[in-house]
């Protein structure tokens, strides 16, 4: 009787230390404000959260950034699985120099482009100059307009790889049973593709996006290295914005406050994502 | 089975001694907070030198500027004693003294039958250190004393027969001939006029902040109120708008590696700058302008011109388990002699004394720019809530600066955004 217990034992331990404990303290610390007559209780953080503009901004930031980062990824990594799945010459070369990107610390892609973006001295200006285009008004991350696209398309240019790896994965699990039966049936590439190919291509489809939302949710380091949100806030995240608040302006309370507004936010669309996961697994 | 729980016990053992560096009760070890890089890396030899001459042993805990707030002031809350010695920006101190963090310094220099700090100390580096500003209990002393100079190419000044700059107006005049010869001109050259950090943040409102007073700007009136949208302010800011447009393009999200990466190519002609600089540019690894950079103290406009003061200090936290051993280490560390050593070692003094040695001004010929700047800096508004507002005033600078607000509607903004910052804290 008591050897089960002791054999879960362990994996509770690290649940509750790990998990369950700081949750409760974080709620704890999101209904507390400090004041100087001592620490109150009240839901004021949540309230200051609907008149906070940097918040609100950060937040929509968010989502175009994850909407944006995302739409790109899963087209273009649909595109290259496509591709990179028929015979063609070289494909081996081709697979392993996609996944490289994706291979390399955030951290260094985003030194590694902030150099490269560089309106000044950067590669990407450098080479456009050489082409005789006019690069004086392309200061990608200090310009307003520029900004967030510089930061969607170096996350697509890292993250398109995963995205391909697993629908790639998902495509060479579809038997080949069901492509003869299109074939024999007369069905056209599209219809092929659209009926065939799709359908059975969700499952990992699902995952993908799943994992991905996730992660562009909560983008941090990557933003914080290109542009620490700016210029003049253009590029502000939320995972950045509750950073700032947590550690540099030590409000804990309020930066609480607002990752449970993300976690509630994340867990709604994974829960989306689920149920269209398991609406299909019941068919 | 029963070997298992001895490693269990084991690994908890380890685990937990190897957690705990807090110093023990009046033991001959310190354990002490640094910044990486030369401001942190002269303590760090310092300590070395230290531990070899009195054998007491000094544990150091290194972390990047951008690391180090958040760590001190997490031991700071939990009262853990972690650390006997702590390095520390200067805005950070305000937050720090107030919240009742550190010792307060007066009664251990009293027992060594000292009243009060050396006088050799540079005033305004002193003042930083008591809390209320300039008039309140010593809680630390001035390690490295920052403070911002102005840069310029003194080549191309003498070329175009400009004069060393003391207005903004004067700043405006000569990055403009600068811009029609050098950047626009018959000489096709790259260079441009002025360069400046204007990333949102620190970087905007460290490069703003001697405009912004110059011109007569103050961030807040007497009672207390923020006062950014002051004419004043605006006028600052349109100024900075008016160079920003002499600068390198994407000058909106230049932080002090850009700024640097140009002046060192050649290829700006200004900018406000921090003294940790100078020495890089007679580096021929580095520097493409060898023996062409002048340093002066900031330009005035309405007003006279004020450097910001950016000094690191050393403080003993209220929770240190061996405050006297601290106090030992901090006045021998903060000594001329081992001041000197920290001079040599790249880190700008904070005694006049230092200033003014003849041998650390022949190898440093900025040290009397320095000095006037330095006697003359002001400090960031001493308020516990600073790493807010200046976040909150570095986002709208930042807009302005990169075209999203025009000056007037930054500063509207901004203040409207301070006062927030304010009324919460009360």
């Amino acid at each position: 009787m008591l050897l089960p217990v002791l054999f879960i034992a362990p994996a509770l331990a690290v649940l509750l230390s790990l998990s369950i404990y700081p949750l409760i303290y974080s709620v704890t610390i999101s209904l507390q404000q400090e004041t100087s007559a001592g620490v109150t209780w009240s839901f004021e953080n949540f309230a200051r959260l609907a008149s906070d503009n940097f918040f609100l901004t950060a937040m929509a930031h968010t989502f175009v950034y994850t909407i944006a980062a995302l739409t790109c990824e899963f087209l273009l990594g649909l595109g290259l699985a496509l591709l990179l799945n028929k015979q063609i010459r070289g494909r081996g070369l081709f697979r392993a120099s996609l996944l490289v990107p994706m291979m390399l610390p955030t951290v260094v892609v985003g030194v590694v482009w902030r150099l490269m973006l560089n309106p000044n001295f950067g590669a990407i200006n450098g080479t456009l100059k050489q082409l005789g285009i006019n690069t004086e008004s392309l200061t990608w991350t200090a310009s307003p307009r520029l900004a967030m696209l510089s930061v969607i398309a170096v996350d697509v240019w890292q993250w398109t790889p995963f995205v391909f790896l697993v629908l790639l994965a998902g495509l060479q699990a579809i038997p080949q049973g069901p492509y003869e039966a299109a074939l024999i049936d007369g069905s056209s590439r599209w219809q092929t593709f659209r009926h065939v190919t799709l359908p059975l291509l969700k499952p990992a489809i699902l995952i993908v996006l799943l994992l991905r939302t996730m992660d562009l949710l909560r983008v941090f380091d990557q933003i914080f290295i290109l542009t620490e949100g700016g210029p003049g806030f253009a590029t502000e995240t939320i995972s950045l914005y509750i950073y700032r608040t947590a550690f540099r302006f030590f409000d804990f309370g309020y930066a609480a406050a607002m990752s449970f507004v993300l976690l509630a936010l994340t867990s709604v669309i994974s829960a989306i994502y689920i149920r269209f996961l398991q609406a299909k697994e019941a068919v | 089975m029963r070997l298992t729980i001895y490693l269990t016990l084991l690994l908890v053992c380890i685990t937990t001694s190897a957690c705990s560096n807090a110093s023990k009760p009046g033991s001959k070890r310190l354990t002490l907070a640094v910044v990486s890089g030369v401001e942190g890396d002269a303590l760090k030899q310092a300590a070395l030198d230290y531990e070899s001459q009195t054998g007491t042993r000094i544990e150091i805990a290194e972390f990047p500027y951008i690391n180090l707030f958040e760590k001190e002031m997490i031991d700071l809350k939990a009262r853990t004693g972690a650390y006997d010695l702590i390095m520390l920006d200067d805005p950070w101190f305000p937050r720090f003294a107030s919240e009742q963090f550190l010792t307060d310094l007066t009664p251990l220099l009293q027992r060594r039958g000292q009243s009060g700090p050396d006088s050799d100390f540079v005033e305004t580096s002193v003042a930083l250190c008591r809390h209320p500003y300039q008039t309140g209990p010593l809680y630390a002393l001035p390690y490295v004393g920052n403070s911002q100079l102005f840069f310029y190419r003194k080549d191309l000044f003498e070329k175009y027969s400009l004069k060393e700059p003391s207005t903004w107006l004067d700043v405006g005049v000569a990055v403009n001939t600068i811009h029609l010869n050098e950047t626009a001109g018959a000489n096709g050259g790259q260079i441009y006029g002025y360069v400046m950090r204007a990333a949102q943040g620190n970087a905007a409102v460290a490069d703003f902040m001697p405009i912004f007073w110059a011109f007569g700007g103050e961030m807040f009136d007497t009672s207390g109120k923020p006062t950014v949208n002051s004419r004043a302010g605006i006028e600052a800011l349109q100024f900075m708008r008016e160079l920003g447009k002499y600068s390198p393009p994407g000058y909106a999200s230049f932080n002090a590696d850009e700024v640097g990466a140009h002046l060192l190519q050649g290829t700006a002609a200004m900018s406000i700058n921090w003294p940790a600089w100078i020495s890089s540019f007679n580096d021929a690894s580095k520097s493409k302008v060898i023996g062409k950079m002048e340093f002066t103290t900031l330009p005035g406009q309405v007003k006279p011109g004020q450097a910001e003061i950016g000094n690191w200090l050393i403080a003993i936290p209220r929770d240190s388990h061996n405050a006297e051993a601290a106090m030992d280490f901090l006045l021998w560390a903060t000594s001329a002699e081992q001041m000197k050593r920290s001079a040599q070692r790249g880190n700008p003094p904070t005694r006049r004394s230092l200033f003014q040695d003849a041998e650390l001004v022949a190898k440093n010929p900025a040290y009397p720019a320095q000095l006037r700047s330095l006697e003359t800096s002001r400090p960031r508004p001493r308020t516990p809530h600073w790493n807010e507002i200046e976040n909150a005033f570095g986002i709208f600078l930042s807009k302005a600066n990169s075209g999203s607000l025009s000056p007037a509607e930054a500063m509207n903004q901004a203040n409207a955004e301070i006062e927030k910052i304010l009324q919460r804290a009360r």
